[in-house]
């Protein structure tokens, strides 16, 4: 019987050629929109690498042309530091985590060459601050102050694109400026390797990083100071006020805004929600407008095939045979929609189409797969459930 | 022992009539309609289909239209029956009651002795596919099917059947309505009388013991009337397939055994 559907559907493809091009282009879509949200979802699912609860953000400012003497920013860090409630304070880059501001650049070593990677400014206490994980090596120390080259932390990826197999503990990298001789200070020598981290928002991959330890000789040209403290659990904004408090004590002339980094990562996530759930809508619509359009069709094709459906119960089909054969014709019509349909998607991981693994292109193959066939199956089971009572005497007496 | 003996009599005898039938059936076709021996109603022919007090009511809200009224009727194995009447006494409600595709508001039908009303939908499918073959005034060929593909049709439901054989057996209902160089061409190709002929190969590809034809030559004109009708008649006599024919064509329901005349749903002579 599948034989026959098969050269019933070929021999009817210039009939089928819009259907199945409708199914094509509702895969193609389904594709699109699946690998979106496999990719999203994965991403969420992945490990941070770092531990943002109980974190705040301390941005401390001079004020515009104002100055920020050392002396003055280690007392406001340890005064902090000393609040009950907050556990450790860590001085950092203006690139924190969840927030819009990025500083990145590629790296060589030997002819291995990086990506763009995220570099970030961080002091002896930042992986205390936010928990990162070492794999590898040790995180920065006061012994670090009289290193010839600048010590750094990098994460496993950029370990793994940098070094491969050979260990990278002690290996010193550059920034990677052809053409141009490197100075001591853009020697970066390799202390501690840690996890992977997802720092811009929950639904993005992790992308290698490089934390350059911080050496605040001197900030007088500093306008910002961007300070990590990590809190013990349930602090709020009695410890927001002690906080501002503390830096005012110091010198009335900085500002201060605390912020949760909870809320930060809750604020950036909506900038990624809001073009996918935008995306899934547009996608629902159109499956809807296809779904509406298939059932058009498959009520029409029965209402033009009544003779036909007559003549098979005559033949000795049972009324449900004869719905089972529209249902299966419509899967074999799918088939051919979804084969050329994959042959396109297939292309997406062969061709590594925007940097992606191979692994979600072909779940969202699947699972686009298993939609066309489950909305087609939908459409056509009430035209096969009607196709299924028609009394053949009548059916046959209509021609 | 005894019953033994009694069986192999009785087939015998079965075996016998049977050939008497078909000597009759060679006489006849040699026979002016005039001269034409009466059919056999002797003891020993087997009724293949009885209606007994066979009613068809259709109903609407508002009208009720009775389409056959106490029909008995026997067809027996090995006939070829015509039935006659004028548009819309009945004739074909009949050849569908026949067919097993309608129910009868009343009234049994039986086929091979056994009354079928009772049947499920399966039940019934099952006896349309091995015991019937319809022939229609429309053909009703699937026109996106080769016409092997048509001739195919009935025996996709057959269950256990091969694709192998189903294509030998379509091939030898082809060659057997001289089709045999058509098997690749579409309906579409084909000349009105050569699409009833297909429509007969796949009639007979199944092996059915009893044809329904309604208004088989309806659409053809006279010479391919004729020759679809010479075709029955010869399948009727020597495969020994039991044939009732839908016609107007008072010429060619002489040509058969027997004609059943329909008059306002009722069965007239």
């Amino acid at each position: 019987m599948l034989r026959h559907l098969f050269t019933l559907i070929w021999n009817r493809k210039r009939a089928n050629l819009l259907l199945i091009s409708e199914i094509f282009f509702s895969f193609v879509v389904l594709f699109g929109v699946g690998t979106v949200l496999i990719t999203a979802a994965r991403n969420y699912l992945a490990p941070r690498g770092f531990e943002p609860t109980q974190v705040w953000r301390l941005l401390v400012r001079a004020g515009q042309g104002q100055k920020m003497p050392r002396a003055e920013l280690d007392d406001v860090l340890r005064q902090v530091k000393a609040l009950p409630g907050v556990q450790t304070v860590a001085l950092t880059s203006n690139n924190l985590p969840f927030t819009f501001n990025t500083n990145n650049s590629d790296f060589i070593y030997k002819d291995r060459k990086s990506p763009f990677a995220n570099t970030y400014d961080a002091d002896d206490h930042y992986a205390e601050a936010l928990r990162l994980r070492l794999r590898e090596g040790r995180w920065f120390a006061p012994a670090d102050d009289g290193t010839h080259h600048r010590p750094v932390v990098i994460s496993q990826d950029l370990r793994d694109i940098l070094f491969g197999d050979e260990p990278a503990l002690g290996k010193i990298f550059t920034y990677n400026i052809p053409g141009k001789a490197t100075k001591p200070e853009d020697e970066f020598q390799v202390v501690g390797v840690v996890d992977n981290v997802r720092m811009t928002t929950d639904f993005d991959e992790a992308i290698p990083s490089v934390w350059k330890r911080l050496i605040p000789y001197d900030t007088t040209h500093w306008e910002t100071a961007a300070v990590l403290v990590r809190v013990a659990p349930d602090q709020g904004g009695v410890l927001q006020e002690k906080i501002a408090r503390t830096v005012a004590g110091v010198t009335r002339q900085w500002s201060t805004e605390v912020r949760v980094m909870e809320d930060d990562r809750l604020h950036r996530r909506l900038y990624t929600l809001v073009p996918v759930v935008g995306l899934c809508i547009m996608g629902l619509f159109l499956i809807i407008n296809v779904a509406l359009g298939l059932f058009g069709v498959l009520w029409y094709n029965i209402s033009q095939r009544r003779a036909e459906i007559g003549l098979r119960r005559a033949m000795g089909a049972t009324g449900a045979g004869i719905g089972w054969q529209f249902l299966g014709e419509m899967m074999v019509v799918t088939t051919f929609g979804v084969i050329l349909g994959s042959l396109l998607a297939a292309q997406f991981p062969l061709l590594n189409a925007f940097d992606l693994p191979a692994q979600p292109y072909l779940l969202a193959i699947g699972a686009a797969a298993g939609a066309v066939y489950l909305i087609t199956a939908l459409c056509a089971w009430q035209p096969s459930r009607l196709a299924a009572s028609i009394q053949p005497a009548v059916a046959l007496r209509e021609e | 022992m005894t019953g033994a003996y009694c069986r192999y009599s009785l087939s015998y005898f079965n075996l016998f009539t049977r050939f008497s039938h078909l000597f009759l059936m060679e006489n006849l076709l040699a026979t002016s309609p005039e001269t034409r021996p009466q059919p056999l109603n002797s003891p020993a022919a087997t009724p293949v289909l009885r209606l007994t007090n066979i009613e068809k009511v259709y109903q609407t809200k508002t009208i009720e239209t009775v389409a056959l009224n106490q029909v008995n009727l026997t067809i027996n194995r090995g006939e070829f029956v015509s039935i006659m009447g004028p548009s819309g006494c009945g004739k074909s409600t009949l050849l569908s009651l026949m067919g097993l595709l309608d129910e009868p508001t009343s009234g049994t039908i039986e086929v091979d002795g056994r009354p079928v009303t009772a049947y499920s939908d399966r039940e019934l499918a099952g006896l349309r596919n091995l015991k019937i073959g319809f022939v229609f005034q429309s053909y009703h060929l699937i026109n996106d099917l080769s016409v092997v593909d048509n001739v195919e049709v009935p025996l996709l439901y057959r269950k256990g059947m091969s694709g192998k054989e189903r294509r030998q057996r379509a091939l030898t209902a082809l060659d057997k309505v001289g089709l045999s160089a058509r098997t690749g061409h579409f309906p579409g190709q084909l000349s009105g009388g050569q699409r009833q002929r297909v429509a007969i190969a796949r009639a007979l590809a199944g092996g059915p013991e009893i044809i329904l034809a309604d208004e088989p030559t309806g659409n053809l004109d006279s010479v391919m009337g004729e020759e679809i009708m010479d075709l029955l008649l010869a399948l009727n006599r020597q495969e020994g397939v039991t044939v009732v024919m839908v016609t107007h064509d008072e010429q060619q329901a002489l040509k058969t055994e027997r004609v059943i005349r329909f008059f306002d749903g009722s069965q007239v002579s």
